[in-house]
C-alpha cells in the first residue's frame, strides 16, 4: 500500500488533477494538505472533491501548520485536532522541533532539517519521538527542486536522520509534498529515489505502513481512553 | 572495416525503460538525450554513469493540455543499474528554464514488450 500523507493541496480542481496523477501513478491514498489559515475553507471542497475523485483514489487531509510560535502551534493543534486526521508541524527551528516531538498531541514532524545546517534531530529528540509516537517525515521535493551542493546537503541530513532511525526505530514516514503533477512520481521511482539515499526495502514499506497506522490511528482518537485502551460499539 | 557481433555470453545485458515526460514546453529527442545524460551524471556522478549504458530508442509526442506536453520515451540502460537511473531520471526538475518531470512506468528485458506502456 502506498500512502502519501503530504501532497500540497490548493483548489478543487488543482486538487482533482494531483489525485487522478498519483492514482494513475500506482499511490493509492494521498493527504491534501493545508495550512492553518485555509484548512477550514478547505473542509468546505472536501464533499464535492469526494464525489469527483469517487472510485479514483482514497483521500484526506493533513494540517500542516507552518509557524516559529510555540504557543501558536500548541492553540492550532487544540482547535483542529478533532477536525483533521493528521496534523504535522514544519520544522528546522530547534525550538520548535522539540516542542513538536514532546506533544503527543501532534503526529508528525516535517522537515527537521529544513533551512538548517544539520538534521535538526539528535538522539534526545530521537527518544522523543518514540515516546509520544510522533513521526518525522522526509519529503521528496526537498531532494527534487534542489540540487548541486544544497541537494548533497540534505541527502546527507537525510542519512543522520536514518542513522538515529536505525538505533531508535521512531515512525519515519516519507512523502512527496507534490504541488503540480510535475512533482508527482511512480512509486516505484520514489522508492528507487530513498534506495538510492540509503533506506532499504523493508525500511521504506515500514514507512508507508507507518502512514497508514497514523490515518488509523486518529480515525479511532475519539474512542481512545488512554493508549492502548480504546471504546469499542461490539455489544456483543 | 566493421566490428565482428560480439557472442551472446560477452554482450552487455540490457533492460528497457518506459518514461512518462512531462514539459511546460516542446522538446526534440537530441534534448531529451542531453537531460537524460545530465541528470544521471548529476546524481549519480561520471564514474558510476559510465556503466549506465545509455541510449534512447524510441521518442514519442503523446498529448498536449493546456498545463503541460506529454511524452513518451524508450530508453536503453545495463541491467544492474535499473534503479540508479530511475532514480537519478526522477529526480530531473528543469531544463534550460522549463519545469520538465520525468518517471519511469515500465520496464522491460526487449524494446518489443516495452512498447505496451505506450
Amino acid at each position: 500500500m502506498f500512502f502519501d500523507l503530504n501532497v500540497k493541496g490548493s483548489s478543487l480542481e488543482n486538487n482533482v488533477k494531483l489525485a487522478k496523477q498519483a492514482s494513475e501513478y500506482g499511490w493509492d491514498h494521498i493527504n491534501f494538505s493545508y495550512n492553518q489559515n485555509d484548512f477550514k475553507n478547505a473542509l468546505n471542497l472536501r464533499d464535492d472533491l469526494k464525489d469527483s475523485l469517487k472510485d479514483i483514489i482514497s483521500f484526506d487531509y493533513t494540517l500542516e501548520i507552518k509557524s516559529t510560535n510555540i504557543n501558536e502551534i500548541r492553540k492550532a493543534v487544540n482547535k483542529f485536532r478533532n477536525n483533521a486526521l493528521c496534523i504535522s508541524v514544519v520544522g528546522g527551528d530547534l525550538k520548535v522541533n522539540r516542542a513538536v516531538l514532546e506533544n503527543v498531541k501532534i503526529d508528525v514532524l516535517s522537515r527537521p532539517y529544513l533551512k538548517r545546517y544539520d538534521s535538526g534531530i539528535n538522539h534526545i529528540l530521537a527518544k522523543e519521538a518514540l515516546n509520544n509516537n510522533v513521526a518525522i517525515e522526509l519529503c521528496f521535493e526537498d531532494i527534487l527542486k534542489s540540487y548541486l551542493a544544497p541537494r548533497a546537503k540534505i541527502i546527507s541530513n537525510f542519512r543522520d536522520i536514518y542513522t538515529l532511525y536505525r538505533k531508535f526505530d521512531f515512525p519515519l514516514i516519507l512523502s512527496s509534498r507534490a504541488e503540480s503533477i510535475f512533482g508527482i512520481k511512480t512509486t516505484q521511482d520514489f522508492v528507487s529515489v530513498f534506495k538510492q539515499t540509503g533506506l532499504s526495502d523493508e525500511e521504506i514499506s515500514k514507512s508507508f505502513m507507518t502512514s497508514r497506522n497514523i490515518l488509523e490511528f486518529n480515525r479511532d482518537r475519539k474512542d481512545l481512553i488512554f493508549r492502548g485502551v480504546r471504546r469499542v460499539n461490539d455489544e456483543a | 572495416m566493421k566490428l565482428k557481433v560480439l557472442p551472446p555470453t560477452l554482450r552487455k545485458n540490457n533492460r528497457y525503460l518506459t518514461l512518462d515526460i512531462k514539459t511546460t514546453s516542446p522538446i526534440t529527442k537530441d534534448e531529451l538525450v542531453n537531460m537524460i545524460w545530465d541528470a544521471c551524471i548529476r546524481f549519480q556522478g561520471e564514474a558510476i554513469t559510465s556503466n549506465f549504458n545509455l541510449w534512447v530508442m524510441k521518442f514519442y509526442e503523446i498529448e498536449k493540455t493546456e498545463d503541460y506536453i506529454r511524452y513518451k520515451s524508450i530508453v536503453r540502460c545495463q541491467r544492474d543499474f535499473t534503479e540508479n537511473v530511475r532514480s537519478s531520471l526522477a529526480l530531473t526538475y528543469k531544463y534550460s528554464g522549463n519545469v520538465v518531470s520525468l518517471t519511469t512506468i515500465g520496464m522491460s528485458g526487449t524494446i518489443k514488450a516495452s512498447q505496451k506502456y505506450i
